[in-house]
């Protein structure tokens, strides 16, 4: 399967790309629409939670204490109106650094695709839904189309942090979130692609790099910029501009990209910031010097 | 374009190959992420989806091969599993699979003390070496009890999905393609693979490769499947269990 393919069979059909996800889904698990949708919408319930939470009293703190707090500062920040990227793109980051916030705090996410990644897409769809006026069912289809575009750059590709460094997990959830956000905006599917493309090839060469191992230091920031990356790519689709490197060729560079990575850049805590002297620092303090 | 792992089924080198009358049927090409849910989920505690959701599937791997609660587990652990094990919270992942909890079961971070408080003697281990079968993200579980022991090597391939690419069980060795469904029935009856076949096609279920194994008189029939099984076909299946030890993972 790639995503050319799913292009033409939503333009060859004349259906939305989330119907061929469900469509796909009740055949591949021998489901009912029924039993489908509920498990999504029981998905989408997960992730309004954990933003709501993220944002009650003082916010939310990982055991270690190095990540919490910060989604109840940007709400008020948002809050304030002085936003220099505006509101739409603050919400988004609210919704990602929250739902990374209560990830660290080992509170209960929907991984999307990873539990590293699981802000990128929440924020997303936390902001849109406000700007496009979502309906329940326009989210539940928002990620249905996300899902599609993720079960090709999973199979295609790889979203594992440890295989493909940060690039296949934040950069996955980008270009997944980016692709569904053209739709429920009106977009073509040929221009859902090109969102895709475009946010993925944006973070292409992303590290992973967990000071002490832990989904908290780069992971929760990279979720701000996950979101952030994603409204552009879904901006400038829906604008017209195109990306001359086609969705699929694209997944296949960034497996390429990942599989050139040394190991200390994927997922072992032995590079990247997690290499600086304050994330060695870190390291020692949290889990004992060697 | 196949993962890594896909490739590395030929590297793996353990002790105790006691395979006879190793018959593989069919192999296909075969697609690891099915479903919409493997990529928007699951619902789980944080903070990783390989290393704390994969890391408690490979652990109920091991719980549905034992059935039933070790007095011993090792863990050993290899690259990334090693190196970050801790910060990630695999190792109260895999106990909690071991104890049979679901991903977003709020007494996952409790899971060691849990096992303890049942007089679970736990060891992890970080090997420095090479994952013996080609994987970043590779646990090795072995759980025993006064009279049976069984192990497990699992691969945790990213967003919580995992592979499993070796089984030892009743003297069985197994190196499964990996991609779950798995089903392992053990019998001292030879003639269960129809029987097995029939429950498969009845329910619509592929199966991408076979093994069947001789040892010492006990017949161990392993089938790799295409997709999930209901919940018709897996109380069918399970309708054996008087003659066959049916496992489902």
């Amino acid at each position: 399967m790639s995503i050319k393919e799913i292009v033409e069979a939503a333009n060859e059909k004349q259906v939305p790309i989330y119907e061929l996800a469900i469509k796909q889904e009740m055949e591949v698990t021998k489901s009912t629409f029924d039993e489908v949708w509920a498990k999504m919408e029981k998905n989408l319930e997960t992730m309004e939670n954990a933003v709501k939470r993220s944002v009650e009293g003082d916010g939310v703190f990982s055991p270690t204490g190095l990540t919490g707090g910060d989604a109840v500062r940007i709400k008020k920040y948002l809050e304030s109106g002085k936003s220099l990227s505006g509101d739409v793109m603050m919400r988004g980051v609210q919704g990602a650094i929250g739902t990374n916030e209560v990830n660290a705090a080992m509170g209960v996410i929907c991984a999307t695709p990873t539990a590293g990644a699981s802000g990128t897409i929440p924020g997303v769809l936390y902001t849109i839904k406000e700007t496009l006026q979502l309906s329940r069912e326009d989210q539940i289809h928002f990620l249905f189309t996300s899902a599609l575009f993720g079960m090709i750059v999973a199979n295609n590709a790889c979203i594992a942090g440890a295989l493909g460094g940060c690039q296949a997990e934040v950069g996955s959830a980008s270009a997944m979130a980016a692709a569904a956000a053209v739709e429920a905006a009106g977009g073509t599917p040929e221009q859902s692609a090109h969102a895709f493309s475009t946010a993925l090839q944006n973070l292409l060469g992303l590290v992973c790099d967990p000071v002490a191992g832990l989904v908290e230091i780069p992971c929760v920031k990279r979720n701000a910029v996950g979101t952030a990356n994603a409204l552009v790519a879904a901006d400038l689709a829906l604008a017209g501009v195109n990306n001359l490197i086609d969705a699929d060729e694209v997944i296949d560079a960034m497996y390429r990209v990942g599989r050139q990575m040394p190991r200390e850049l994927r997922e072992t805590g032995l590079g990247g910031v997690a290499e600086t002297p304050t994330g060695i620092a870190i390291r020692n303090k949290i889990l004992g010097k060697e | 374009m196949l993962l890594q792992d896909d490739s590395s089924n030929n590297n793996i080198n353990f002790k105790g190959g006691l395979a006879m009358n190793a018959v593989t049927l069919k192999e296909k090409k075969n697609i690891s992420y099915k479903s919409c849910f493997d990529v928007i989920g699951p619902v789980m505690i944080g903070p990783s989806s390989s290393h704390t959701a994969g890391a408690l599937a490979i652990g109920l791997v091991a719980n549905k091969l034992f059935k039933g609660l070790p007095k011993r587990v090792v863990v050993k652990y290899y690259e990334s599993f090693a190196e970050t094990h801790k910060g990630h919270g695999t190792d109260f992942a895999i106990i909690s699979g071991i104890l049979g909890f679901a991903t977003d079961d709020s007494r996952v971070p409790d899971a060691i003390k849990i096992a303890e408080s049942q007089g679970i003697d736990i060891t992890f281990l970080e090997e420095s070496g090479d994952s013996p079968v080609g994987h970043p993200n590779t646990a090795d579980i072995y759980l025993e009890d006064d009279s049976r022991s069984i192990r497990t090597v699992g691969i945790s391939v990213g967003g919580g999905l995992i592979k499993v690419k070796h089984i030892e069980i009743d003297g069985f060795s197994l190196n499964p393609q990996g991609s779950l469904p798995i089903m392992i029935a053990i019998s001292s009856r030879n003639n269960l693979e129809l029987e097995l076949r029939r429950i498969f096609k009845k329910y619509e279920v592929d199966i991408n490769n076979s093994t069947n194994l001789e040892k010492d008189g006990k017949y161990l029939y392993q089938f790799d499947l295409d997709s999930q099984l209901s919940g018709e076909a897996r109380k069918e299946l399970e309708n054996l269990s008087d003659i066959a030890n049916i496992i489902i993972l």
